[in-house]
């Protein structure tokens, strides 16, 4: 009797062993491919308030050292053509530019929840980077179909001395690819304050590509649909491309 | 210069298939002054002209066109404390305008980039004020508003990811009027630190008093500091200035009689704070000394004024606050408010407001402001205020 109990109760520390082990394998390689060294794309952002409304821009956006650095510009509408952001080390550092008074504003880390154009999308989530791995602690919670593909569920729950930019996310990644496909982001009182879907996901140079993504705010009931026209990882940025200097350019 | 300018690069900019695009503005506003009330506008029009022959070269351009209605000749002295019930005329007219405002060439090499012509250049971190912008005044209404350019050779030293070194030489008619500014910029942690040096001609108060043409000299010793602590965005911006006077027998014996201060050197500082709540309320707050301003009511002179109204000066006085406040509260709908406080005679505005963007492109904005301070005050001389604009940008 007691030696069954032994056996069960290394069984199940062993399953919850390899089961952490395998979350944070998942969420190794969905880090892995979501962060390739470069890329360069041209895409369009539209924003469905809750009544309705819509506005659509378009950007071109560059990333590099695995998402550590970004610059995205505005090219339309004319209101906002120019307009710039620079982000780096992992978005903790923002700078935008505004082409109609030729000034740079350096944004404090209370920004960084700020709305990007008015979408759905804060400064925050445009940065990419390893922010999963180091933020988050990754927990497996089984298999399930998600966006017509069966996929890993994992659940990431945020270290609070690493400042995480939700307290807790749950993630879809595709068993096939581990090209994640949903993420729900939930606040402190544990409401789904929004939720990110990934679709039409294409390889593209040997990365899994969504070429969309909606990104729909809950409380608000908007979304921010963000469409790919062109995408490259073949991009290489030249010197001291992430700089003050070229976001004015 | 102007004719040059337009020879080399109006071809330039035709042969590099440009971009057009601009804006339409039109604003409509009443002002109440003790018992006159005032109403005006202008219709404006900004066409941009921007053109990219190759990845190393951008040429830029604009013309506004401004039309002012209403009333458009005014009388200085009904916005000077105690002089608008004087009788005295000083009369200035809003003319009509069509201004190439910018034309510019900008060279990109590897670290460097070279730009020259006219151009806008707005130095500084401060939102309401910059002391150590020495090119542009700005509206203390609408501090964001775009500035006008500036004849200029600028060169821009990329010293890294976030350093770089800037050089500036801008001329006009007066070659005593040249800026000579060199700014150095770095990253320090989080924080981005720049330090910068000018020497240029200015027309300091006693000049401006005793219309007097010859510039004294003043060099400004100044820097910024930008960053954030316990999670709020703070910044700081500092000038410290000495002014050379001009050394002539008249006007030496002129300025035993100027009433007002003369001082061989001066600071100017600014301290900025801002946060964003959960509830994306944006709060931005700015306190700004001025040296060279005037410390107490009864010290104030008609030049200090006429010498501020000209742009010559930051402010009229020495301690300034200002309060922005901005809530996106609907739909394309966000709703502000600015206050600008004078500490020194205590006077101050206030001025809450609408910005609506109806469609794509096109914004509607409503501001409302009303002073307070008694009449003898830099904003108590002002009663109230009604600003409509409607912009429309292609």
């Amino acid at each position: 009797m007691i030696n069954k109990t032994i056996l069960a109760l290394i069984v199940c520390v062993s399953t919850a062993y390899s089961q952490d082990e395998l979350a944070v394998k998942i969420i190794k390689t969905v880090t892995e491919i979501m962060s390739p060294e470069n890329m360069k794309s041209i895409g369009t952002q539209t924003i469905t308030t809750s009544s309705g409304k819509q506005r659509t821009f378009e950007f071109e956006s560059y990333t590099g050292g695995k998402g550590e650095s970004s610059l995205t510009r505005y090219t339309k509408p004319a209101s906002i053509r120019g307009q710039a952001f620079l982000t780096l080390n992992n978005a903790n550092d923002i700078w935008t530019y505004f082409p109609r008074t030729k000034r740079v504003r350096k944004l404090a880390s209370h920004a960084k929840k700020q709305k990007v154009q008015g979408s759905d999308f804060t400064y925050e989530d445009m940065g990419g980077g390893d922010v999963f791995l180091k933020k988050f602690i990754p927990k497996y919670l089984g298999e399930e179909n998600k966006n017509e593909a069966l996929c890993w569920k994992v659940e990431l729950i945020g270290i609070q001395e690493e400042e995480p930019p939700y307290p807790r996310i749950i993630m879809w990644a595709r068993k096939s690819d581990y090209a994640p496909v949903y993420l729900d982001y939930y606040d402190e009182s544990g409401f789904n304050m929004k939720s990110l879907s990934l679709e039409d996901i294409k390889d593209v140079e040997g990365y899994p590509t969504a070429m969309k993504m909606i990104m729909t705010d809950h409380k608000e009931r908007s979304s921010t649909s963000m469409e790919t026209l062109e995408v490259t990882y073949k991009w290489e940025p030249p010197k001291d491309f992430f700089s003050e200097r070229n976001l004015q350019k | 210069m102007k004719t040059l300018r337009i020879l080399v690069l109006l071809p330039c900019l035709i042969w590099a298939q440009p971009e057009f695009f601009g804006y339409f503005e039109s604003e409509a506003d009443v002002m109440q002054l003790g018992s006159n009330r005032y109403s005006y506008g202008y219709n404006k029009l900004r066409l941009d002209v921007e053109a990219r022959p190759n990845d190393h070269v951008l040429i830029g351009a604009n013309i506004s066109a401004q039309k002012y209605w209403g009333k458009t000749n005014w009388n200085v002295f009904d916005f000077i404390p105690g002089y608008e019930s004087s009788g005295m005329t000083m009369s200035f007219d809003l003319p009509d305008t069509l201004l190439l405002d910018n034309m510019y060439m900008k060279l990109s090499f590897p670290i460097l980039d070279l730009t020259l012509g006219r151009q806008q250049i707005s130095p500084g971190v401060g939102y309401a004020w910059n002391p150590t912008d020495i090119y542009n005044t700005k509206s203390l209404m609408d501090p964001s508003y775009e500035q006008t350019g500036v004849n200029a050779i600028r060169a821009l030293l990329q010293l890294g990811d976030r350093s770089s070194f800037n050089a500036i030489i801008s001329t006009d008619e007066n070659p005593g009027n040249t800026i000579k500014q060199l700014q150095l910029k770095s990253g320090i942690g989080r924080f981005d630190v720049s330090l910068s040096a000018a020497k240029f001609g200015w027309k300091t108060a006693r000049a401006y008093a005793y219309n007097y043409d010859e510039l004294d000299q003043r060099t400004l010793l100044g820097g910024s500091i930008v960053g954030e602590i316990a999670g709020l965005g703070l910044w700081g911006e500092f000038g410290y200035n000495e002014v050379d006077y001009v050394d002539d027998p008249i006007f030496w014996a002129a300025s035993f009689v100027y009433p007002g201060q003369m001082p061989d050197s001066f600071s100017e500082y600014l301290i900025g704070v801002d946060h964003t709540f959960d509830n994306s309320l944006y709060t931005l707050c700015e306190y700004f000394h001025n040296g060279y301003g005037v410390a107490k009511k009864n010290e104030v002179f008609l030049s200090d004024y006429l010498y501020t109204l000209a742009g010559e000066s930051h402010s009229l006085m020495q301690d300034y606050g200002f309060l922005y406040l901005m809530h996106p509260t609907f739909d394309y709908v966000s709703l502000s408010t600015l206050a600008i406080a004078n500490f020194n005679d205590k006077s101050g505005t206030i001025a809450p407001q609408l910005d609506w963007n109806a469609f794509e492109d096109t914004d509607i904005s409503v501001q409302v402001s009303w002073s307070w301070g008694t009449d003898d005050t830099e904003f108590g001389i002002q009663d109230w205020g009604l600003r409509l604009r409607l912009r429309s940008n292609f």
